[in-house]
């Protein structure tokens, strides 16, 4: 690999690190509230992506019933990307109470909330696939919507270029990451969100509405998830209903290497896939999921609860 | 004016009678001991009171208002501090955050910030460690915790279950010279205790329990005279 080359992939590979580690901060945070792994996060990137498409104001394809529809009106695609993951959010505390907050209230095994979570994103599939068919949609060109150039070149003789996207997509990334840090870190309703997830009773008892932290953790989980659909929307395109699926166990590797439940483990374990990906050298490409997961395992033999998963902590 | 007042309270955990139409009452500034065998129902009664547990009948009321009417949080909000058995520090948070947490319910900003003080001045030892993972506070100091953290929602009645649970003789001293002095700053308590001795010398009042339901009560100083709470919990 030559040096620019070399460059232009490790850019490659945080874009996508960074995409990962937002995505799979939605898992971590339902982990480590409710202690169970969400499968319909990766159906709530799918529609985020979906959401954001909408409220460009294009127009949808020839199938579906939503077929050549479109938003009588469109917003510029920042508002767009807000829009759409906050429309995700919405999404994902709908979920919570049809196939968490049921369950919950009857004491189910969290097990079975594993199958109704993996019910809803099926159903959410097949939604998505009745609405608008399952073609692949992709973003008007950000060059041509914003005048945004389509790269980036650095350095004089031999320049290094970078696709703009993928400028984009890190910065998106890493400013979701910073504003998450802080808010679970500094805020009042980030630190009785940190209560709850270590006993959920002791909180009760200091007077934090619990149900109501849940709703607020799968609203910013839903959220996150959907920014990161629309951003892998925006690097390749919608391939289509099943678009998060895949993206969904990536998503799981990267939180199980992390660590579970631990949210420097979870961008930890973001980048390390996305740059890892992003090294495999071009005539291996096909492989590069395999090697993703041939990481994960690596680690998990020398370290079985992920490169930053805490130690049981001692019940007194 | 009575601050708390149950009447004829029935908890049961599935088949399981924890308690049996209990009543009792709690006096604004009073200290009152609620002791009883492992199992008695004990601290059933301080989760049903707190709202984690739903009673199956009875009436709870605290200041005349109906609290199996309220949620959880709304207890707390009213002024009623649970210091739980096992005290439950959050053992992944800073001791500072753990006290702030206690304040939960609370947003005046300048009220809490003069109240973390005062719970500093209160327990020196917080202070030293307040950036120290509660986790890592020793059981005394997990209890002090515990109370001060109770203390940051200003409660008008504190629940403390078991806080003398597995401390040295030396720190239990200190906990209960600290209950005394939360008592005489006008803070009203129903406390259970294990510890019957102990407990009723410093409660004005007590009740006993024995399998879900009271078969005594009566002034502290008379029932640690009598023979049946000699016999059974005194030894
Ligand atoms: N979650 C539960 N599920 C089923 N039974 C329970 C549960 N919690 C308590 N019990 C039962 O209810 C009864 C009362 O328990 P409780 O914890 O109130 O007793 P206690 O007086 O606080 O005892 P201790 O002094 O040991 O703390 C016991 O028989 C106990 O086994
Ligand atoms: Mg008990």
């Amino acid at each position: 690999m030559d040096f620019n080359v070399l460059i232009q992939n490790v850019f490659n590979g945080l874009a996508v690190g960074g995409v990962y580690a937002i995505f799979a901060l939605g898992y971590t945070l339902v982990f480590s509230i409710l202690g169970i792994i969400n499968f319909a996060h990766g159906a709530v990137f799918t529609l985020g992506a979906y959401f954001t498409y909408a409220f460009l104001g294009a127009r949808f394809g020839f199938n579906g019933l939503l077929a050549n529809q479109q938003l009588p009106f469109g917003v510029p695609f920042p508002l767009a990307t807000l829009f759409g993951g906050l429309a995700a959010g919405v999404i994902s505390v709908l979920i919570e109470r049809v196939a968490f907050r049921p369950l919950r209230n009857r004491g189910a095994d969290p097990l079975l909330t594993l199958v109704s979570s993996l019910g809803v994103a099926v159903a959410i599939v097949n939604v998505i696939q009745y609405l608008v068919g399952a073609e692949a949609y992709s973003y008007p060109s950000l060059t041509i919507s914003l005048g945004i150039p389509p790269s980036v070149m650095l350095g004089g003789e031999r320049p290094i270029v970078i696709r703009t996207v993928q400028i984009i997509i890190f910065s998106v990334s890493m400013v979701v990451l910073v504003l998450l840090t802080y808010f679970i870190n500094y805020t009042k309703v980030g630190k009785a969100l940190q209560a709850v997830a270590e006993d959920q009773i002791t909180s009760r008892l200091l007077g934090i509405n619990t149900d109501r932290l849940i709703v607020v953790t799968f609203f910013v989980s839903g959220f996150v998830g959907g920014i990161a659909g629309t951003l892998v929307g925006l690097s390749v395109s919608i391939t289509g209903p099943y678009f998060g699926i895949a993206f969904g166990l990536k998503g799981l590797a990267v939180i199980v290497l992390g660590g579970l439940g631990s949210v420097p483990g979870a961008v930890l374990g973001g980048l390390v896939i996305g740059l890892g990906e992003a090294l495999v050298p071009a005539q291996y490409v096909g492989y590069k999921d395999a090697i993703a997961f041939a990481v994960l395992f690596i680690v998990l033999l020398v370290r079985p609860r992920g490169i930053l998963g805490r130690t049981l902590v001692q019940k007194v | 004016m009575n601050v708390l007042e149950i009447n004829n309270l029935s908890v049961s955990y599935g088949a399981v009678q924890a308690l049996i139409g209990v009543s009792l009452y709690v006096q604004r500034g009073e200290i009152v001991a609620l002791i009883g065998a492992n199992g008695a129902g004990k601290s059933t009664l301080l989760r049903t009171i707190s709202r984690l547990i739903k009673p199956k009948s009875g009436e709870i009321r605290y200041m005349g208002e109906d609290v199996l009417a309220m949620r959880a949080d709304t207890v707390v909000r009213k002024g009623v501090a649970h210091v739980p058995e096992g005290r439950r520090v959050l053992a992944r948070l800073s001791v500072e955050d753990n006290l702030l947490l206690g304040a939960y319910t609370r947003s005046n900003r300048p009220k809490i910030r003069e109240n973390l003080e005062r719970q500093y001045r209160r327990f020196p030892r917080l202070r030293e460690r307040r950036t120290q993972l509660a986790g890592t506070l020793s059981g005394g100091e997990q209890q002090m915790l515990a109370i001060a953290r109770a203390l940051m929602s200003e409660p008008q009645l504190l629940l403390l279950d078991e806080p003398s649970l597995g401390l040295a003789p030396i720190i239990v001293r200190d906990i209960f010279q600290i209950i005394r002095e939360l008592n005489a700053d006008g803070v009203t308590m129903l406390l259970v205790e294990q510890n019957a001795q102990l407990a009723l010398q410093n409660a004005q009042r007590g009740y006993v329990l024995e399998a879900g339901s009271v078969i005594l009560d009566g002034k502290g100083s008379d029932l640690v005279d009598d023979a049946r709470v000699r016999k059974a919990y005194l030894g």
